[in-house]
């Protein structure tokens, strides 16, 4: 997986190219893609996160900044390159050390931005597409979740139903709904 | 000119919203303050939006606009809330402060909707009797009520036919049907409307609880499960604890009491103003109004011989604190709030968790308050134990999966893609009993955007506390084993929050004006006129749902208020153009 679709496909609001092609190799490592399962890539979680960070999470642009740069940092220490370019179990490594920083030294500033930025990676993956991220609803897919439904029905909350079949709606099928009723 | 008013309610929420009704049917002219906006149900229309209202907050005020700050102890530097500030907070709804707005916590909650046991008024009295008078544990400053259950149960009745509240109930007039709760406290009536639709995840935590001997019931609700006084039945939409309800189906004063006081014409209702402080007659002794800031940061004055502080238990005692009311040192002592002991099971039939409301479900109440056995870890007070099985969007689901999984890499993926559609939450709020050393008071350094201080939190759990969750958690993994539950896991028993929504104590009722802030009908004490009302009267907090009761409440001190107000009613109009 390049790690660039992202960059490529649609404009930037905040993140430059460098930063973007960073931020989409960690979240990939995150939310890995599989043949048939899209992972955080597909999903479109760098453009969730460089969207919130021009609009309601401007405060973490300098947390984002400065993460960024330490990561660049220690990739370019251990492996000589950046942490797009190092292998998958570099990659993985590194990331299994920021794991254990952010739960065991909670004022370690690596392990924080790790925390930081896998919240921002779910949220991109399973929040509503309207935002950037979770493209073709591909987080709801994976897990099940019919999305923005207006309500289900009493049949629909049997027992022994698959979910699976029901069909998924967004924030924006909703609207369109309510459009078409008036 | 200062305008002048029959009286002034702070607050447009759970009890704000109740008094304002009553008071303007009956005839007085009401000046509604609510910091929050004034809401139109096209704001809701679409609301399935789990980053928007359970990750952002959109419906809550938020540290970043009220700071509340919290320390352990009196030696530590307090700070805004860690669990929910900074870069990784979350606004998770349960962890913070209400929703703001008219409708106030009535628009977020996910409307579990319990009576108190006649035991929980009298708590003190009833472990004395039990365990002896020195089982407490050192340094509780546990009261019983000045008011027993029979006092309430009419305002019970009350707000479960005004609010609309459905369920089936277990103990109408002594009457006990056939599967309801053998155990539930006595009441005139029944519900008025049945339970609402069950989610399937509650079908296998009701056998398996039969099977165990307990005795599970459905939980009654705030919640239409048909229509009733011209609002729908629930759709079942699974966006519902944390969100506003998009067809009126979950009761909050928005849609009940808030458009009956404006129907009136007597309720003029002012969103977006901030109450600064309460103001008194020069001697003290006497409400006459309050201060207050609008959204273009004009600052007003107004008048009324009444004032009813509606606004939260901690932004009752702020305002009470900001403008110089604690002359017995009673305000803000005896927090209390709730831990919630969440239990995880992945269980082996699909539960599909994001269906129905959170609530649409059972509970038991075998283990509840009087009736907690006896125990090895000293616990007095029990619990009901709640299955929640709806409401649960992927977001929320990752902040509750097991802890015992890498959450990263493919381990995350395949664990979220295999379990979310089976899983199931337990929980049960724990008795909090009051201390010396739990209260709220000003911070010191920390200031919100209109320079007033910050209310700070001293709080920790005790071992009463933490051993009440261990207690639980014994029973929930019972359960959970009984249902086949291939993964399960429990939530720390001392949690990081110490904040959830269900906040209470801190401006307790009582007859002794030495130890108590209100009298039961929520007249503070020294300032004549002044009232406070909500759950910060509350004098002990065991482990049902607080909205019930305050609500109740508000309705009595609504009785009161219009007994007192009859000579006075309609004066006010004279002074205003």
């Amino acid at each position: 997986m390049s790690g660039s679709a992202s960059s490529e496909d649609s404009a930037l609001l905040f993140l430059n190219r460098t930063e973007a092609r960073a931020v989409a190799a960690f979240t990939s490592e995150l939310i890995p893609s599989e043949e048939g399962s899209p992972g955080a890539v597909e999903a479109g979680v760098t453009t969730y996160i460089d969207r919130a960070l021009a609009g309601f999470m401007r405060d973490l642009q300098p947390v984002y900044r400065r993460g960024l740069e330490a990561l660049a940092d220690l990739a370019a220490e251990r492996f000589g390159c950046s942490f797009g370019e190092a292998t998958s179990a570099q990659k993985r490594h590194l990331i299994a050390e920021l794991d254990d920083l952010g739960r065991n030294e909670p004022a370690n500033f690596l392990g924080q931005f790790f925390r930081i930025v896998r919240e921002h990676t779910i949220q991109g993956f399973f929040g509503d597409p309207a935002y950037g991220g979770n493209r073709d609803t591909v987080g709801w897919k994976l897990v099940g979740f019919p999305g923005a439904q207006w309500g289900y029905t009493s049949e629909q909350m049997q027992r022994g139903v698959d979910s699976r079949t029901f069909p998924i709606l967004t924030v924006k099928d909703l609207y369109a709904r309510i459009g078409e009723a008036k | 000119m200062i305008e002048k008013f029959d009286a002034i309610v702070v607050g447009m929420g759970s009890s704000g919203g109740i008094v304002a009704e009553q008071l303007t049917k009956s005839g007085a002219r009401v000046l509604g303050l609510e910091k929050g906006p004034e809401y139109s149900q096209e704001d809701f229309e679409v609301k399935a939006d789990e980053l928007r209202y359970y990750q952002r907050g959109a419906i809550v005020a938020g540290v970043a606009v009220d700071p509340v700050t919290w320390r352990p102890d009196e030696k530590t530097q307090a700070r805004v809330l860690p669990w929910s500030a900074g870069a990784l907070g979350t606004d998770e709804p349960l962890y913070g402060l209400p929703s703001i707005g008219t409708g106030g916590g009535t628009l977020h909650w996910g409307a579990a909707a319990y009576r108190f046991r006649e035991a929980d008024f009298r708590m003190k009295s009833a472990i004395a009797e039990r365990f002896g008078h020195g089982a407490l544990p050192e340094g509780s400053t546990l009261a019983d009520w000045p008011i027993s259950y029979a006092d309430l149960e009419p305002y019970y009745e009350k707000v479960e036919h005004q609010q609309g509240y459905s369920g089936r109930a277990g103990n109408v007039d002594g009457e006990f049907p056939e599967g309801t709760n053998p155990f539930d406290v006595w009441r005139r009536s029944d519900y008025p409307m049945p339970p609402v639709t069950q989610g399937p995840g509650d079908l296998p935590w009701v056998e398996a609880t039969k099977r165990l001997g307990y005795h599970p019931f459905r939980q009654p609700l705030a919640i239409n499960s048909q229509e009733y006084k011209g609002r729908p039945a629930c759709v079942n939409c699974g966006f519902c604890h944390g969100f506003p309800c998009h067809v009126k189906a979950k009761s909050t004063t928005q849609v009940t009491s808030i458009p009956a006081a404006k129907a009136t014409g007597n309720l003029d209702l002012r969103a977006n103003s901030r109450v600064l402080r309460v103001n008194r007659s020069a001697d003290g002794r006497r409400v006459t109004g309050v201060t207050y800031v609008d959204s273009a940061d004009q600052i007003h004055e107004v008048e009324a011989e009444i004032v009813v502080l509606a606004a939260y238990a901690l932004e009752n005692v702020r305002l009470m604190l900001v403008s110089g009311i604690n002359k017995n040192g009673q305000v803000g002592q005896h927090f209390q709030t709730h831990n919630f002991g969440w239990f995880g099971s992945i269980l082996p039939e699909a539960t599909n968790p994001f269906i129905g409301t959170f609530n649409a479900s059972s509970a038991i109440d075998d283990f509840t308050s009087e009736l907690v056995p006896d125990n090895d870890l000293g616990v007095l007070w029990g619990s009901p134990i709640i299955s929640v099985t709806g409401d649960l969007q992927p977001i929320e689901a990752y902040h509750n999966m097991n802890p015992s999984v890498q959450k990263w890499g493919l381990e995350l993926k395949h664990w979220l893609r295999d379990n979310y559609r089976h899983m199931h939450r337990m929980y049960s709020q724990t008795t909090n009993f009051p201390y010396a050393r739990h209260y709220v008071d000003l911070d010191p350094s920390v200031k919100d955007r209109w320079g007033q201080p910050a209310i700070r939190i001293t709080h920790e759990w005790e071992d009463h506390d933490a051993n009440s969750v261990s207690l639980m958690g014994r029973y929930k993994e019972k359960i959970a084993r009984e249902m086949g539950a291939t993964e399960f896991w429990m939530d720390s028993p001392r949690p990081p929050y110490h904040l959830s929504t269900h906040d209470v104590g801190v401006h307790r009722m009582g007859l002794d004006p030495a130890t108590s802030v209100t009298d039961p009908f929520g007249h503070v004490h020294e300032c004549d006129g002044l009232y406070a009302v909500g759950g910060g009267g509350f004098v002990s907090y065991g482990g049902y749902n607080p909205n019930e009761t305050i609500q109740a409440l508000a309705y009595m001190s609504a009785g009161h208020l219009i007994e007192n107000l009859g000579s006075t009613a309609g004066r006010s109009q004279a002074h205003v153009a």
